[in-house]
């Protein structure tokens, strides 16, 4: 597969690709350039996950008929499909080499401490949410319950937007997270619910479920089974998968393809 | 288009979270946590995230600014250094040593916050060596 | 477009624990009957309910105290 990227950059399919690369002792990420052909030597893949999308997007902004070449999980493929349908990628400058392909040739770091799921300390099993559930088994507490549990686990929140700024997908210049006649930058902690609300709703037609937020939030937070939820949302009531097409309609923009009814006044007796 | 990952460590506070700077054609654009940093494992406070702001803020000082008459006027280090020498000799002959403090910070390293020590109490004569965020 | 974005919110709300706050009803300004009914029947519907979850959390909604002051204009 180094074979294969060499050859791109020297015959100009692709400008710079993004990919992994041991620096210091970490495997981070790396930009390969036709100027340095040799270190793609170095071209490794990473259990540690980055956005590499998110760097595509800022080199694209500045440059906008740049070639980048990626190396990606089927996460960074839907992100690259949601990407595209938001124009702030063009589909036609983005090549992908698959990170899971066994046969790729790039070698996974044998002394890499893998990921495993945080199994949750005995506090947050009594009164939180356990990040490792399914919204099938968040709904089987009742909503007093689940209000409590959800503020528990909202109430932790530090304000550092972590979750926003790494997001492949979140792109917009004026967050509403940000706004100051919306929900300022200013007071600490942020209110809540509505600060994790509004970011779950700004999701809808976004979240690919990297679960790069959760990763990233210092306190812990259960944001990867909430997206998940909005998600769900989305396929049963709507059957919008996000990402899952590249050539679908963004989701604010679903026209008659979707008719509903208002819920009746006593549809939750 | 010139793209580089470097990483470093953020310079805000004692806990030394590893960061990855991203930097377009010379350009400091962004900031991202190291996920595999032993300190921070890809968690980041909201100063670390804004480092690349903070580092080429407008409004960071470029040279030292001594008080007159109300204002803050600009002038060189050495005049600076010496204007700072002459007032703690000044007011330790007046008042004593004791009247004097040292505040170090997280910001710096344990070096430089040993210096200061040594400063306040070899040279100042005084033992009040506080931490800036005690302000 | 509205009635998605209310019908998601409902559902989003419902699985964070605030169901049933939420509700979307199209009246013309002709039909007062209806919109007399619809808010008695939500009111009451509110009531049996109870008071949001939220409300009392803020501790200027306890006592006579006011709110924090934010300087928007700095922000």
């Amino acid at each position: 597969m180094k074979a294969r990227v060499r050859r791109w950059l020297e015959e100009g399919t692709v400008d710079v690709f993004i990919g992994y690369r041991q620096v210091d002792g970490h495997p981070l990420p790396y930009c390969f350039t036709r100027e340095n052909l040799d270190a793609l030597d170095g071209l490794i893949n990473s259990p540690a996950r980055y956005a590499l999308e998110k760097i595509a997007t800022h080199l694209a902004s500045r440059q906008p008929d740049l070639k980048i070449g990626i190396l990606s999980l089927d996460t960074n493929r839907r992100a690259l499909n949601v990407l595209g349908i938001w124009n702030q990628i063009n589909p036609e400058n983005i090549t992908t080499v698959d990170a899971d392909d066994a046969a790729s040739g790039v070698a996974t770091p044998d002394d890499m401490r893998t990921f495993e799921p945080v199994v949750p300390g005995p506090y947050k099993q009594q009164v939180g949410i356990d990040n490792a559930m399914s919204p099938a088994d968040a709904e089987a507490f009742d909503q007093s319950e689940r209000f409590s549990r959800w503020m528990y686990e909202f109430e932790k929140c530090i304000k550092c937007y972590g979750c926003r700024n790494i997001c492949p997908v979140c792109f917009c210049r004026e967050c509403s997270l940000e706004h100051r006649d919306l929900i300022g930058t200013g007071p600490l902690p942020p209110d809540v619910p509505i600060f994790h609300l509004v970011r779950a709703v700004h999701m809808a037609g976004r979240c690919i479920d990297c679960g790069l937020c959760e990763e990233a939030c210092p306190a812990d937070i259960s944001l990867r089974l909430l997206y998940r939820k909005v998600n769900q949302i989305l396929d049963n009531v709507f059957e919008y998968q996000t990402g899952s097409d590249p050539g679908q309609p963004p989701f604010s923009l679903l026209g008659n393809q979707v008719t509903l009814e208002p819920k009746p006044l006593d549809a939750d007796k | 288009m010139e793209c580089e990952l470097v990483p470093s460590v953020c310079s805000y506070c004692g806990t030394g979270c590893g960061v990855l700077f991203e930097v377009i054609d010379k350009e400091l654009a962004g900031t991202l946590p190291m996920k595999t940093h032993p300190v921070n494992e890809g968690k980041l406070c909201i100063k670390g995230w804004n480092l690349h702001e903070h580092i080429n803020s407008p409004l960071r000082l470029k040279q030292p600014l001594v008080r007159s008459f109300g204002r803050f006027l600009k002038t060189g280090w050495d005049e600076a250094i010496a204007i700072a020498a002459r007032r703690f000799r000044e007011i330790i002959d007046q008042y004593g040593p004791e009247s004097v403090g040292v505040l170090v910070s997280a910001k710096i390293t344990n070096e430089e916050n040993y210096l200061a020590m040594k400063l306040a109490r070899a040279v100042l004569g005084t033992n009040s060596v506080d931490h800036c965020a005690r302000l | 477009m509205t009635v998605k974005r209310v019908r998601f919110l409902q559902d989003l709300l419902e699985f964070t624990g605030l169901a049933a706050r939420l509700h979307l009803e199209w009246i013309s300004s002709a039909e007062a009957q209806k919109f007399a009914q619809v808010i008695t029947a939500f009111t009451e519907k509110i009531r049996k309910l109870g008071p949001s979850p939220l409300a009392g959390a803020a501790p200027w909604a306890q006592a006579s105290v006011a709110p924090p002051a934010v300087d928007r204009a700095a922000s």
